[in-house]
């Protein structure tokens, strides 16, 4: 009994992982654009494609060099998909049609090349990090990549965005633009910034943890919801709130499909999704530190 | 006004009147028309060709046209961004076949199972969105659209699963007019309605408040409408129409499965609105053409490269063409025909030379105020905004309220028209307590109000953008009124508020407040940006307001002359309290405040 709620936990806190570093890909976007971007989860799904074509089987060290390959080019790709949202906005980025219809465009279009290229397969990638045992039950090492993937982001966001000029900068446009470009601040030039980056979050978190998602074309959307269901939960914009919330998520889920099945997962995702919205709309843990600058 | 016994349309008309352009501010009209035509085309066309291969493939395009038809409804006129419309489809279609395919229970039942699951679903989706909008409602819908196939698959003693429901309805495929089967008539007699059911919708006091809610919540609340409730109706009424769309499915198609409904149905029917153009009557039939039909009709080859198409398209659309491609037509076409703007765009001249005709109104001098606020106590964080307020406002006075920047006076505002609580104290209007009102109700009470950015919808006419008050009323208009209303309505009913200089915008929200027939109205720098001409006009007609129609104002206003002509009684806040409070001359030998008048002419 102890090792099945251990189990569930680690597990949860694992897949709950992949939710938090989504999460955080959409707040920086977010508290530079305001913008949420709906193709965040092909992205990740992407950066999965990238290991299994660049570095499945590979050794560490040159999985680590197409990873930080991988990560660029779709960092790259993220700025240019950022560039076009941002172009029928000009400055205003409070109305919601344009940006909303673009991602998602983007999303769709992401989906049905990877499904014309390579089929409604899921592919099985290997990583680096061998497996482990748990309480006799043997885990994927992908699990501690994830966790590790987190945890990393985290603090390498945080020390970004409030001890560097760039990242404050950001924060800055998360209060306000006008304000921001009286400083002198090139506000395009940072939202692009912050696209890119968000790219390389979640592009380098699909490759790193390729062994265990589903790597096929149409498993994106599950993992953009998901991921927003993090942000929500943790409030939209806040990386504390991410931190907590997707490992909620996650437990929550694994609990979920221990208790009644994995087929009621999505279900139980929406379930959660709905009461959230309608009862803590501003996310469990608020926006505190996006105040903080 | 010299000539009293004229009648109000010859007095004012010469004032209203503009020089007339060509052309209307919509074309919703003729979109109607057009859209309706080419619905006959793809509904009755191919049957009347004899080509049955042609008759059954656009059967089921006329019917996703419903569905688009009633998604743009909801994605514009009530600003609900729903990405799960295909699954609401479903649901209608499941609660037909599963009431009728599986246990024979008779059609008219089946329907009303088909209505009754797509109203549920739409319940799913309007209940989030009564507390958020945005993206937010756009993962809910989208993760409905995702579960909804899924729980098909999982629930399939009652779905049967991938195997699905056939049902065929034999009597509906015979022909009864003209060679057209019973099918035929109604999968285009059902998008026809859908498209009617917008227009008549647009056009009517429900539309027009579904659309302030949409563009602007505080708006619509200070109006007198219920943003929450105009969503959930506009849910439940697209899900009916839907639902109906879902049954008609059934045997159009004459078997459903999951596939049938996958969340990429969804994504496409979302496309086509945008693709065809937001909001347009004729957009969604346009998109559908371009979407659905060339892709799956004339190029069946690319069947394959399909959502990609879509998506590409779609993508396109938003950067060059935002407005869609009916949109991009009519505003260019607005542009080239528009009335309206220019130096007398918008005059408050009829309006006041009317209520000059009206004998003052006495109110007694020891009337019960119309307002009375306790105590108000407002905090932002740290920061006390309203400190212990107190004030009265009895009917027919103006009370101007004034202070420096952040001393308050737009906090009481908010706090007194209901869009923010107070943290302490009580307020009472019209000898109700109104502390705990929501800013909806407390406007259906009679208290109106504009705001510092003046609340002007570009997609109404200059004169629907008034109506919108007229809407808000609770009683009929006086004759009087209603005449002047139709010279109005006359001179700009096809103007584009759009050309109106900043000032005159706000001179029509001022309209639009007055015509609301409040007992109360807070006007915030209504005096900002206004020409003196402009500024002398709105003076007259404050007090004219307030003498003869009885209505309380409170003003808050940055230009003390322009308060100290007209109101009756000053209230000076500073640092959220008051600080002195009286008529004007009693303020001005008020040694509290007798910086504020300094070097003025008044002191």
């Amino acid at each position: 009994m102890l090792n099945e709620i251990a189990i569930i936990v680690i597990r949860g806190v694992a897949i709950g992982a992949l939710f938090s570093i989504i999460a955080m890909s959409f707040n920086i976007v977010h508290n530079a654009t305001r913008i949420l971007n709906f193709a965040q989860g092909n992205i990740f799904i992407l950066g999965g494609f990238a290991a299994y074509f660049l570095a499945d089987n590979a050794g560490l060290p040159s999985w680590l060099a197409m990873l930080l390959l991988a990560s660029l080019v779709i960092a790259v790709l993220v700025a240019a998909q950022g560039w076009l949202t941002l172009l029928p906005l000009r400055d205003n980025t409070t109305e919601q049609d344009s940006w909303m219809i673009s991602t998602v465009s983007v999303s769709v279009i992401i989906a049905a090349i990877l499904m014309l290229l390579y089929g409604p397969f899921a592919y099985s990638v290997s990583g680096p990090v061998p497996a482990f045992r748990i309480f006799g039950v043997k885990t994927p090492g992908a699990f501690i990549l994830a966790i590790a993937a987190m945890l990393g982001w985290y603090l390498l966001l945080s020390w970004f965005l409030r001890r560097t000029f760039t990242g404050l900068a950001i924060s800055a446009l998360s209060q306000d633009f006008d304000a921001a470009r009286a400083a002198g601040l090139s506000v395009r030039r940072l939202q692009l910034l912050a696209f890119g980056i968000s790219g390389m979050i979640a592009g380098s978190a699909g490759f790193m943890v390729a062994p265990i998602i589903s790597v096929s074309p149409d498993a994106g959307l599950r993992y953009v919801l998901n991921g927003f269901i993090a942000a929500v939960v943790g409030g939209i914009g806040n990386n504390t709130g991410a931190l907590i919330g997707g490992p909620l998520v996650g437990v929550m889920a694994m609990l979920m499909a221990y208790k009644v099945g994995g087929a009621y997962q999505d279900l139980a995702s929406l379930i959660v999704l709905v009461v959230i919205l309608m009862f803590w709309p501003q996310g469990l843990f608020g926006r505190a530190t996006a105040r903080r600058v | 006004m010299a000539s009293q016994h004229n009648s109000l349309a010859e007095a004012a008309g010469p004032e209203v009147s503009l020089p007339a352009g060509k052309g209307h501010f919509k074309s919703d009209g003729l979109q109607l028309r057009l859209g309706i035509l080419l619905i006959l085309l793809t509904g009755i066309g191919p049957s009347l060709l004899g080509n049955s291969y042609w008759e059954h493939t656009f059967q089921l395009v006329n019917i996703y046209i419903a569905v688009a038809v009633l998604q743009n409804f909801l994605f514009v006129d009530a600003g609900q961004k729903s990405f799960g419309q295909g699954a609401i489809l479903g649901l209608g279609a499941y609660g037909l076949a599963i009431a009728s395919g599986i246990h024979g229970l008779p059609l008219t039942v089946g329907v009303l199972a088909a209505v009754g699951a797509a109203m549920l679903g739409g319940l799913l989706f309007a209940l989030p969105a009564l507390r958020v909008q945005g993206f937010h409602l756009g993962f809910a819908t989208l993760s409905a659209a995702i579960v909804f196939p899924q729980l098909l698959i999982q629930f399939d003693d009652v779905t049967r699963g991938i195997n699905g429901i056939s049902l065929y309805l034999p009597a509906l495929k015979t022909p009864l007019v003209l060679g057209l089967s019973g099918l035929t008539l109604l999968v285009t007699a059902v998008p026809i309605a859908a498209l009617l059911l917008h227009y008549g919708i647009r056009n009517a006091r429900l539309g027009r408040r579904m659309r302030v809610a949409a563009e602007s919540a505080e708006a619509a609340r200070s109006l007198g409408v219920r943003p929450g409730l105009m969503r959930a109706l506009a849910f439940m009424i697209v899900s009916a129409g839907t639902g109906i769309c879902g049954a008609l499915y059934v045997p159009t198609v004459g078997f459903i499965s999951p596939q049938g409904f996958l969340v990429e149905l969804s994504f496409t029917l979302f496309f086509v609105v945008v693709v065809g153009g937001r909001g347009q009557l004729l957009g969604p039939i346009v998109g559908i053409w371009v979407i659905y039909i060339v892709p799956n009709v004339l190029l069946v080859q690319l069947v394959e490269y399909r959502l990609l198409i879509y998506g590409f398209l779609t993508l396109a659309v938003v950067i060059v063409f935002p407005d869609g491609l009916v949109g991009t037509i009519e505003a260019r076409r607005r542009k080239r025909f528009q009335r309206g703007g220019g130096e007398q765009g918008f005059r408050l001249a009829p309006f006041t030379e009317m209520l000059e005709k009206i004998p003052p109104r006495q109110v007694p001098a020891e009337a019960a105020p119309i307002l009375e606020v306790r105590g108000a106590v407002k905090r932002f964080g740290q920061v006390v905004a309203l400190d212990g307020v107190d004030l009265k406002v009895r009917p027919g006075e103006v009370h101007g309220l004034i202070g420096a920047n952040g001393s308050g006076k737009t906090s009481l505002l908010n706090v007194i028209s209901g869009f923010s609580r107070m943290d302490g104290g009580s307020y009472s209007f019209r000898g109700r307590d109104v502390t705990r009102q929501s800013a909806s109700s407390i406007a259906r009470m009679g208290l109106g109000r504009t705001f510092q950015t003046p609340r002007i919808f570009t997609d109404l006419s200059v004169w629907d953008n008034i109506q919108l008050g007229l809407d808000a009323r609770p009683t009929p208009l006086a004759p009087e009124m209603a005449a002047l209303a139709e010279r109005f309505k006359e001179a700009y009913g096809e103007d584009n508020p759009g050309l109106l200089a900043h000032g005159q915008r706000r001179l029509l929200e001022v309209i639009r407040v007055v015509f609301a027939d409040p007992g109360l109205v807070l006007f915030d720098e209504p005096a900002a940006g206004l020409s003196p001409v402009e500024r002398a006009e709105f003076s007259r007609l404050l007090r004219l307001l307030s003498k003869r129609l009885g209505m309380a104002v409170i003003l808050v206003e940055h230009d003390l002359d322009l308060v100290w002509d007209i109101a009756d009684r000053i209230t000076v806040l500073e640092t959220g309290s008051v600080v002195a409070s009286g008529p004007p001359q009693e303020l001005a030998r008020d040694p509290a405040v007798q910086h504020l008048f300094v070097g003025g002419a008044h002191a």
